[in-house]
């Protein structure tokens, strides 16, 4: 029997925890029981399908303003605090705003599956917002990933090669070769869409066929649109928005070889298009290998047997790389709930830190528009993401970011550290305005009776793996060296507050 | 393995000499002895400096070093000019000659000088057998520079080795992540991203320091001695141990300082809009090396190479970035003396600078700058280096590989052998890079 062909048939609160730490952002443990009681497989389903209910996110986000144009005065009717508000002009300074609105997503989007595969298609994809320097773009490029998520992969591809921000990272808009001419095509994206979003290194193209894909996609540009001027310089204007175009002037023509095809890239109804199917069409085992490994990886198990790895290749090939079917059959799969498999991935800095922010901080059902709950955290925490090791929406490179033991060193350490410290001990920005808003009675909806119900509930919420007794026996007789009382008093709030740190910062609460 | 004529013919200079040097190596790798410094050594000779400190300088994305020393003579100055006709205009008038057939890109800021001084060696077509394209995977190969990979790094082995269990301090990268070249069986060296608040645990934006250090520590050491046969977090136990214990000799030592000289980025720096990227991990390794940090090993990075467009405005910044920062840092270790086992050592007669690149570009250009290649250009930098040309020549652009690529001409484990062996003082670098790979004589 093949790896994923068994289907769970039924699901424990626990089971739950597991599938919403890997396809979303975790759950509280309310949550999972009330899912718990639910039919496992329509669940799943209705997780992949995105199907909960967007009505107040939706009215959240729109005092979110991401995107405020000039041009098309579409500035939001509602009042401030609009933290997250792009504006083409500001260039990489609107970086940090994009980065605390994605994560803002990741923490309220009540479909966190689908800011979970973003994130899982970002790190794929990787783009890094300086070079690209248009934020509009950055921020609709995690857009596509949003929409195109779960649909058929070689159609993400197709769309991700003529993304905006993509056509500026890897250099396509600069890969000019004029009709006829000896010009040298710039094989930047040519190269890196094979070794790193489609095939792996090496596996199943040669230097011929980057020098080729080169040419099928040279004049790939796009047309700016919703231009906007810096208003402090007049003559700057920079686009919010494009389309794709191919640029003639630029667009080599005639039959070209590619994976052992041969392509007439300058018929009216290919212009490199075919050649970027091609990729899935005449590679398709190596594509499926390497997207089977992505998906293990990011989702299952770094640490994959070579089985479940031809197995999902198998899946991926029997799906038609269909992302929705092969993603809710890895979920619903016994493989994907052994317990082998839980607590063996070391979750990246933001998605661990976006986690916990759901388990502590209140929830978006009991936010005070226009005060809605956490804005000004992400847009304060996100100049630290670089050195907690994920510099969100702005990799060094089109690698992204290595994960699994990756995530981890001493550095990255040193800076959960300070997230942990600033999301649990209650950090404040100014004044008493705590960064991730949180009370401490909130954590407990019954009040505990002993030092070590306090641990219980916490990592009920928190969801480390297994912390040794002794480790807690130390840490709990370490806090309350006096007999136990809970009460309301600061000294109680103190104690509690550690101790969610001291978990925070265990090594059991690294992995998810 | 070509010799000194071999060297001179391809660069087709004649025999021109470096001012104060001998122009290139020759004699064969095992030859021994070297010619007067400036040829590739063997076995004995000059013992190792005392109290070395080495900084790898990684250039990354691809160093175009074609455009940083080009070949301005002979039969590879014109395979240069004709592959590359915009690129080789830029850099045509913008050169200070080396001799040898070979320019210096004079944005490379103060290069010049320390080379006039007789203080850089230049290996030109450093490479392996086995190059790939990628840039990770070629990174990869680099860090690991073993006959037979393991997925640790040369410089984590020869730590494995080397330090003793309390020396956390004596590797250092000041990059955010730990690259593979510095991850070792044992333990991976430390990542000291900036001096303030190097404490844990503390706030995130007061840096307010927590009380919790002793709970914290016992909960790593407790999963470190007692691994899960399930779960296994030995990852995170030794990473957040290790920055632990190098946090707490760290703080007793370190001390704020002001550089002697300007950096890029500075306000009296004479050069404006400079990356200040190199700069400052630079300054924070003169600052750990002024308070007396035991670091013998540091690694730093400089990125933004990857010049496959706009190069004409780009690489003449990224010139400027790591030849400004490296020459700043040169001169301002001048300013700072450590006592060390008694004996008083001015720093910039301990450090060692080598800069190295996952691969060098391709011999001809696109339509705005130039795709992945791959042999490098490696220095050294440093008072104690013999300064001119080494390894076994530079590359002949008239006959590139299948791909139009540079064909290597010297073994990159090589550098790495002639720094243990040489610099470090560690005899057995065939047991830290597994094959025996002859040194180099620059230091």
């Amino acid at each position: 029997m093949a790896t994923f062909d068994a289907q769970q048939s039924s699901w424990t609160a626990a089971d739950v925890l597991h599938f919403a730490r890997r396809a979303g952002f975790g759950v509280t443990p309310e949550v999972a029981t009330t899912l718990a009681a639910q039919p496992i497989g329509a669940t799943i389903d209705a997780w992949v399908n995105q199907s909960a209910d967007m009505t107040a996110f939706n009215a959240a986000l729109a005092k979110a303003d991401v995107t405020s144009t000039g041009a098309n005065q579409n500035l939001p009717a509602d009042p401030a605090p609009h933290p997250f508000r792009l504006e083409g002009w500001r260039r990489q300074g609107g970086i940090p705003n994009a980065q605390g609105h994605f994560a803002w997503r990741m923490q309220f989007n009540p479909n966190s599956f689908q800011e979970k595969l973003a994130l899982f298609y970002h790190q794929l994809f990787a783009t890094g917002a300086e070079k690209v320097d248009n934020t509009a773009f950055t921020v609709k490029q995690i857009d596509l990933f949003r929409a195109m998520g779960t649909a058929k992969f070689g159609d993400l591809l197709l769309a991700l090669s003529k993304d905006p921000a993509m056509l500026i990272w890897l250099d396509t808009i600069l890969d000019r070769v004029r009709p006829g001419s000896n010009d040298v095509p710039n094989e930047n994206y040519a190269r890196e869409v094979m070794e790193l979003y489609s095939l792996g290194v090496d596996n199943g193209y040669n230097q011929q066929d980057i020098t080729n894909l080169a040419k099928a996609i040279s004049g790939w540009t796009y047309t700016p649109l919703d231009v906007q001027a810096d208003p402090n310089n007049p003559q700057i204007q920079r686009p919010n928005d494009a389309t794709f175009r191919v640029n003639m002037t630029y667009h080599a023509t005639g039959t070209i070889q590619f994976l052992g095809g041969s392509f007439d890239i300058g018929a009216p109804t290919n212009y490199g298009d075919g050649c970027i199917a091609a990729i899935l069409t005449q590679r398709g085992t190596n594509c499926a290998a390497f997207l089977a490994k992505r998906l293990l990886t990011f989702f299952v198990n770094p640490n994959f047997s070579p089985a479940a790895l031809t197995d999902l290749q198998a899946l991926i090939l029997a799906q038609n790389f269909d992302m929705k079917a092969i993603l809710k059959l890895v979920f619903k799969s016994a493989y994907f709930f052994d317990p082998s498999n839980r607590y063996n991935l070391y979750e990246g800095p933001v998605a661990w830190l976006v986690r916990m922010s759901r388990m502590l901080c209140p929830n978006l059902a009991t936010a005070t528009i226009p005060a809605l709950p956490s804005f000004p955290a992400w847009r304060a925490v996100a100049p630290y993401l670089n050195n907690s090791g994920q510099n969100l929406l702005d990799p060094a490179g089109p690698n992204g970011w290595l994960e699994h033991t990756g995530w981890i060193n001493s550095n990255t350490a040193r800076y959960r550290g300070k997230l942990a410290a600033s999301l649990a001990i209650g950090e404040t920005l100014t004044g008493s305005q705590m960064i991730f808003p949180s009370t401490v009675a909130s954590w407990f909806p019954t009040a505990p009776t002993s030092a070590q119900a306090v641990y219980d509930r916490l990592a009920a919420l928190l969801q480390p793996a297994p912390i040794p007794a002794p480790v807690q026996a130390t840490w709990l007789s370490g806090l309350w060296t006096s007999g136990f009382t809970w009460d309301n008093s600061t000294a109680t709030q103190v104690k509690v507050r550690e101790l969610a740190f001291l978990i925070l910062c265990s090594p059991q609460a690294q992995l998810h | 393995m070509s010799s000194r004529r071999q060297f001179l013919q391809t660069l087709g200079a004649g025999g021109a000499t470096v001012v104060g040097l001998t122009a290139c190596g020759g004699g064969g790798s095992s030859s021994g002895g070297g010619n007067n410094g400036g040829g590739n050594g063997g076995g004995g000779g000059t013992p190792p400096p005392v109290a070395p400190i080495l900084v790898l300088v990684q250039i990354q994305g691809g160093n175009d070093w074609l455009s940083m020393m080009p070949p301005t003579s002979g039969a590879n100055a014109g395979a240069y000019q004709t592959n590359r006709p915009a690129l080789s205009a830029i850099t045509a008038n913008n050169l200070t000659d080396l001799g040898s057939g070979v320019g210096l890109n004079k944005d490379c800021t103060g290069f010049d000088l320390i080379h006039a001084a007789g203080k850089i060696a230049w290996m030109p077509g450093v490479g392996m057998s086995n190059p790939n394209l990628s840039h990770f995977t070629s990174t990869d190969y680099w860090g690991e520079g073993a006959a037979v990979p393991d997925g640790t790094g040369w410089l984590g082995r020869w730590g494995d080795a080397a330090f003793a269990a309390t020396e956390v301090l004596r590797g250092i990268t000041t990059t955010s992540d730990i690259m593979l070249m510095n991850h070792g069986r044992k333990r991976d060296f430390v990542a000291i991203t900036s001096s303030a608040d190097f404490n844990y645990p503390t706030y995130l934006r007061s840096n307010t320091v927590i009380a919790d250090s002793n709970f914290l520590k016992s909960g790593y050491s407790y999963s470190l001695n007692n691994p899960g046969t399930v779960i296994d977090v030995s990852a995170a136990a030794s990473e957040g141990k290790l920055f632990f214990d190098a946090a707490s000799q760290f703080s007793g030592l370190i001390s704020t300082r002001t550089p002697s000289v300007p950096y890029p980025g500075d306000q009296t720096y004479p050069i404006a809009n400079v990356s200040t990227q190199l700069a400052n991990q630079l300054k924070l390794v003169a600052q750990m090396i002024a308070s007396g940090i035991p670091g013998q090993v540091y690694t730093v990075r400089l990125g933004g190479f990857d010049t496959h467009s706009n190069q004409v405005n780009d690489y003449p910044r990224l010139m400027r970035a790591l030849g400004g920062s490296i020459s700043a840092f040169y001169n301002d270790l001048a300013s700072i003396t450590n006592t060390v086992n008694g004996q008083s050592l001015k720093a910039q007669d301990r450090v060692m600078m080598v800069g190295w690149s996952e691969f060098g570009r391709r011999i001809k250009e696109n339509n705005g700058g130039t795709d992945h290649g791959t042999a490098i250009l490696s220095f050294a930098l440093g008072n104690m280096v013999k300064g001119g040309f080494y390894g076994q020549g530079y590359p002949d652009l008239t006959h590139p590989d299948s791909n139009g690529n540079m064909v290597y001409t010297t073994d990159f484990r090589s550098v790495y052998a002639t720094i243990l062996e040489k610099f470090l003082g560690y005899s057995d670098s065939k047991g830290i890079l597994g094959a025996t790979y002859p040194t180099l004589g620059f230091v």
